[in-house]
């Protein structure tokens, strides 16, 4: 009896053995990519989507007018090609005469037309809508071209129209609603099936002007963890995966068949204070408390050494370094002081609000932070939140200091206009206005020489690290990582997924 | 019988009483249905927007209106709509049920399998060493929650024995059943372990009791090898208990093993109804809870079908 | 006290108690602050380091030292534990002891209303509360309080009416006794078997229970760690520092092992029927 005991508990696990052997030398499906992610597309219409998610989906499906390439250099995606007028004020693109939705009909000025009107509709609740609102009219004067008349010299534009927010759809999807429910792109693959939080079947849209994609198909499967993904590609059950904990995409370089790929992002960590609170609404308190901080350290700790210490800008062509930056360099005997001029040598307590696991180590930061303002007195109370629960506290400004981690934009100007000026449609979030910051906000957006928009950007970038509303703290890292069996995977900073149409899966 | 017409009888009051509670707890939850569904930064909406939303999603009507609604809905066998799918509640629920009902029907056989020989083992050595090996197997099998098994169990094999449990696209039973089961059977040990012990321990003391029996006394004194008092005379009685206990806990798994399904990446009953809460749709919330709920109840009335069915002296008592 | 001596006669319900004994020491230690490291201190350059001679159990990422956060850690379990079986405890009695006591339609409906909560998956009911109250050791006493309360009830109810029935409550009402007093002194002393045993057996649930919650990342609030936070944290350090899933998993297995060696001794010595509420 006994030995049946343990034979039973022996055959159970042979078994399992067995069968997980047996899955190893299961044949992959060499045309097709296994791919998977953590968290699952939220909504499949290409203008009002904002999750990191969705986007991703998204750019395999729908194309925009212009691409970035590693460089932050616009380049064509439905447009071949594009030109300012000399006074700034019109913007002429010619579309490519290839360029097809999934359906096999041509991508025409007439879609571009509709898909911008979309976008400028308060209706459509269009995210990028406020990026495109110097568009005055649209003209189309034959099906390859599109006029776009600015009511003002308008520089980041063209950059805004790189972003998967601004996707041309099919105009006859505009007419009959089902831009949310179809995704018909020109993109280089198809929406075959989507199991929300399960996962997306993808297939190669026969019609892209880019030819025939790598692989026939992309699987998309929604793990409940990072762990969880790294475990199915040791398994070699995943091909491709999306990775946003540094703590499990570090494990990656270590593991004999895979390869990670690090993707410095333009999203940012940062302590936002509540500026409309005292006392942060003094502004010693909020220097003090960016003194107070030690950057690099919460690299070190919290995100494990990925990324780096930075200021408001994290786009390389504008970004000042953070050394110049007031107080970047912790300086606790500065922050006392300023505590002191402030009149709170004793400290005070306040809280802060953080989302469970977005990211995910939102909460080892927060205890951080927490320990290295208890020296100058500010005891923090960390408060952690369902991300619902979190996004629509944020949204109100109902908080004292929040943990967060914010989208960045290739260009200063869309990036923070919505925050810090007094128009902004997140005014409510930052809760910081300062007609010196909206002042240089604007000149650089109508400025259209490079050269001249640089210093507008890092005056700006100045002006705002001194008055310390928030605290930044570091650039983040996006990580894809793949098996030693696929090829071809190149880092684009317009999307993370786009590169996968020229990547191959082979054994 | 007259306790079970009873139970008949209160089975729409306990259902009932359930809709209710969980239609009003998921509307306490804060965080705004309408932000949920959009995600972040839908700072965006104006409040027109908002409002034609909430018209869509029928969520402008008075809270008492929307239970009234949903009420009348499932007396038509209608759900309602899932936010997240957009598809009938009850299709979205229905496609995750054959996983389910696979990882609890599994993990039933591996702890009966395992549990009702140890414990029937185990009562035959009364107190000797044997008997308190199984005990403190049985007794750590209680007490060991199951992530950490699970975890443990996925560390153990893929950092020593590089053998990993086959998680990814989840395969179903009836494209592939080799794929299908080698996925699953991980998570049924995982969730066999606990329950093993829970039999392993039932058993032991119903074998004890019914070894003390006049019925098995007799055998014995006519001559019955051991073999066969054990196995013939004394399993049959001593199993009525261990049916209870597994269907009763049978009944807990069909209502999705929340956090198995995590660990394996199983798309469950379990996973779909915490994903729903925690994107608050509303409908599929409430659908989801009904339906484990009504599983539930049905799985002990038949246990105690079962019960009074298999136990004479129930039957006599009865008369 | 005699019962206490019969169960440390008994063997599982010995070696039960000494756990029992040792955690109760151990969570005492950690809240007067007698930790051989402060527990919420980071030592930045002594980050993810194994077990040692300065730190037994290791070190996890931000540099706290494992044992002295386990020393919280365990006080922060039990006092999650002992305040939602209390909760559960006294509502569940109450509720069970009123339905006895006044029966007919009051009977039905507390004891529906309880059914009510029995068919709600429990840790799905105890999700839903933690999600509208946000979560926080108040929070998960709630919610584990409020999944056990049915389980009492039932213990609470069965015997209370079959006492009920019995002459000598039958005879303290006819001698004038005030209710209160026969509902006490005779109904509560009868039920002191059935109760601690149950008790004893839910503290072992709601340790189950708890750490299931805090793996799905509804625990405690940061810094202070509950067993099932320190485990949940330790899910992506997997590979990297083994230590800091290994020492909590344990711990609450052995936290657990102990309520469980206690409870089942209880119940060989007392023999009620119990109640089961697996998570």
């Amino acid at each position: 009896m006994h030995l049946n005991f343990g034979k039973t508990l022996l055959t159970s696990l042979a078994m399992a053995t067995l069968l997980g052997t047996a899955t190893l030398v299961l044949p992959a499906q060499a045309a097709n990519l296994r791919m998977a992610w953590a968290q699952d597309a939220t909504g499949l219409d290409p203008h009002t989507q904002t999750a990191f998610s969705s986007l991703r989906l998204l750019e395999l499906i729908y194309e925009p007018l212009v691409r970035l390439d590693a460089q932050y250099n616009v380049v064509p995606a439905v447009a071949t090609s594009w030109e300012f007028s000399s006074d700034g004020l019109t913007l002429t693109f010619k579309l490519d005469p290839k360029a097809k939705f999934s359906t096999g009909d041509a991508v025409t000025s007439a879609d571009v037309k509709a898909s911008f009107e979309r976008l400028l509709d308060e209706a459509t609740a269009a995210a990028a809508r406020a990026n495109f609102l110097s568009i005055k009219t649209i003209d189309t004067p034959d099906p390859q071209t599109v006029v776009f008349n600015l009511s003002q010299p308008d520089a980041p534009i063209l950059v805004a129209m790189s972003g998967t927010n601004a996707s041309i759809v099919p105009a006859s999807a505009i007419a009959d609603g089902s831009v949310a429910t179809k995704a018909v792109g020109s993109g280089p693959f198809m929406l075959d099936e989507w199991d929300p939080n399960v996962k997306e079947v993808l297939s190669a849209n026969p019609n892209w002007a880019g030819g025939k994609p790598g692989v026939d198909g992309i699987t998309i499967s929604v793990l409940p963890s990072e762990s969880s993904i790294i475990d199915s590609m040791r398994a070699n059950q995943i091909d491709f995966a999306l990775f946003n904990d540094p703590t499990i995409a570090t494990l990656i370089p270590g593991e004999p068949n895979m390869t990670l790929n690090r993707i410095p992002g333009l999203a940012y960590n940062v302590l936002q204070l509540n500026p409309s609170r005292p006392p942060m609404d003094n502004v010693k308190v909020r220097q003090a408390i960016s003194c107070a901080v030690n950057r690099q350290e919460i690299i070190d700790t919290a995100l494990v050494g990925e990324g780096k210490v930075t200021g408001p800008l994290t786009m390389a062509a504008f970004a000042s370094d953070p050394a110049s930056l007031f107080c970047y360099k912790q300086d606790v005997e500065k922050a006392k002081a300023l505590m002191a001029e402030a009149g709170l040598a004793d400290g005070f307590s306040v809280n802060v609000i953080a989302a469970t696991g977005e990211p995910p180590y939102a909460a080892n930061e927060a205890q951080v932070l927490q320990s290295q303002l208890a020296v100058i007195g500010v005891k923090l109370t960390i408060q952690t939140m369902d991300l619902k629960v979190y996004v629509d506290t944020w949204l109100k400004g109902d908080f004292d200091m929040a943990v967060a981690q914010n989208g960045g934009r290739p260009d200063p100007y869309p990036m923070y206009n919505r925050y810090f000026t007094k128009d902004g449609n997140l005014i409510k979030v930052s809760n910081y206005a300062d007609p010196e910051l909206d002042k240089l906000l604007q000149e650089g957006r109508v400025e259209t020489d490079i050269a001249k928009r640089k210093p507008i950007f890092q005056e700006f970038e100045q002006r705002l690290a001194e008055a310390a509303p928030w605290i930044w703290i570091s650039s983040t890292v996006t990580y894809t990582a793949n098996l030693a069996t696929v090829k071809g995977y190149e880092i684009n900073p317009s999307g993370l997924l786009f590169s996968l149409s020229k990547v191959t899966v082979g054994e | 019988m007259n306790y079970l017409l009873q139970r008949l009888l209160t089975f729409p009051l306990v259902l009932l009483g359930v809709s209710l509670l969980v239609f009003f707890a998921i509307r306490l939850v804060p965080g705004d249905a309408i932000i949920a569904m959009l995600g972040t930064e839908a700072g965006l909406l104006t409040d027109a927007q908002r409002a034609s939303l909430a018209a869509y999603f029928g969520l402008d009507q008075p809270v008492v209106v929307q239970y009234g609604r949903w009420l009348a809905g499932l007396f038509q066998g209608n759900l309602g709509i899932s936010t997240t799918y957009g598809k009938p509640v009850l299709e979205v629920i229905i496609a995750r049920f054959p996983l389910t009902i696979e990882l609890a029907l599994l993990s039933m056989v591996i702890a009966l399998a395992v549990g009702v020989p140890a414990g029937v083992f185990a009562a035959t050595r009364n107190n000797r060493p044997s008997d308190l090996v199984v005990r403190l197997f049985a007794m750590l099998g209680q007490s060991t929650p199951s992530f950490v098994f699970g975890l443990v169990l996925i560390y153990l094999l893929s950092v020593n024995f590089h053998v990993l449990p086959a998680m990814g696209s989840f395969t179903p039973l009836f494209v592939d059943p080799l794929g299908n089961l080698a996925q699953m059977i991980l998570p049924s040990i995982t969730l066999g372990f606990a329950f093993a012990a829970a039999v392993t321990r039932i058993s032991r003391s119903a074998m004890l009791d019914v070894l003390s029996d006049d019925y098995v006394r007799t055998a014995r004194s006519k001559g019955a090898s051991q073999r066969d008092v054990v196995w013939k005379h004394a399993l049959p009685n001593a199993l009525i208990p261990v049916v209870t206990l597994s269907g009763v806990e049978f009944g807990y798994l069909l209502g999705g093993a929340v956090i198995v399904e995590q660990i394996y990446a199983l798309p469950g009953l379990g996973r779909l109804t915490l994903d729903a809460i925690s994107q608050r749709d509303y409908a599929l919330v409430q659908g989801a809870v009904l339906f484990i709920a009504f599983n539930f109840l049905v799985v002990n009335l038949l246990v105690d079908l079962a019960y009074a069915a298999l136990d004479p002296r129930i039957r006599l008592g009865g008369r | 006290m005699g019962l206490l001596r019969a169960v440390l006669r008994h063997p599982s319900g010995r070696i039960g108690a000494a756990i029992i004994l040792l955690f109760l020491v151990v969570a005492a230690l950690g809240a007067i602050g007698l930790t051989p490291h402060d527990p919420l201190k980071q030592y930045v350059i002594d980050r993810l380091k194994p077990p040692s001679g300065t730190y037994w159990f290791g070190t996890d990422l931000l540099g706290r030292d494992t044992f002295s956060r386990l020393m919280l850690g365990i006080g922060e379990s039990f006092l999650v534990a002992f305040a939602s079986v209390a909760v559960a405890a006294t509502a569940g009695t109450v509720i069970g002891l009123f339905a006895a006591w006044w029966g007919h339609l009051w009977d039905g409906i507390l004891m529906r209303i309880m059914d009510v909560l029995l068919a709600f998956p429990a840790i799905l009911l105890a999700l839903l509360i933690v999600a509208i109250e946000g979560p926080g050791v108040a929070t998960s006493i709630t919610a584990i309080g409020i999944v056990y309360t049915p389980i009492f009830a039932r213990v609470v109810r069965a015997p209370a009416l079959a006492l009920k029935g019995r002459e000598f409550v039958e005879a303290a009402r006819t001698f004038g006794s005030s209710q209160p007093y026969i509902l006490s002194r005779h109904l509560l002393l009868n039920l002191v078997a059935p109760l601690t045993v149950q008790i004893t057996l839910a503290l072992a649930w709601a340790l189950l229970t708890e750490s299931g919650l805090s793996f799905l990342g509804l625990g405690t609030q940061p810094p202070a760690p509950s067993l099932g936070v320190m485990l949940a944290e330790s899910k992506s350090m997997m590979t990297r520092a083994p230590w800091l899933m290994v020492f909590p998993g344990l711990t609450i297995m052995l936290a657990i092992l102990g309520f469980n060696l206690f409870g089942d001794a209880l119940r060989d010595i007392l023999d009620p029927r119990t109640q089961e509420r697996p998570a």
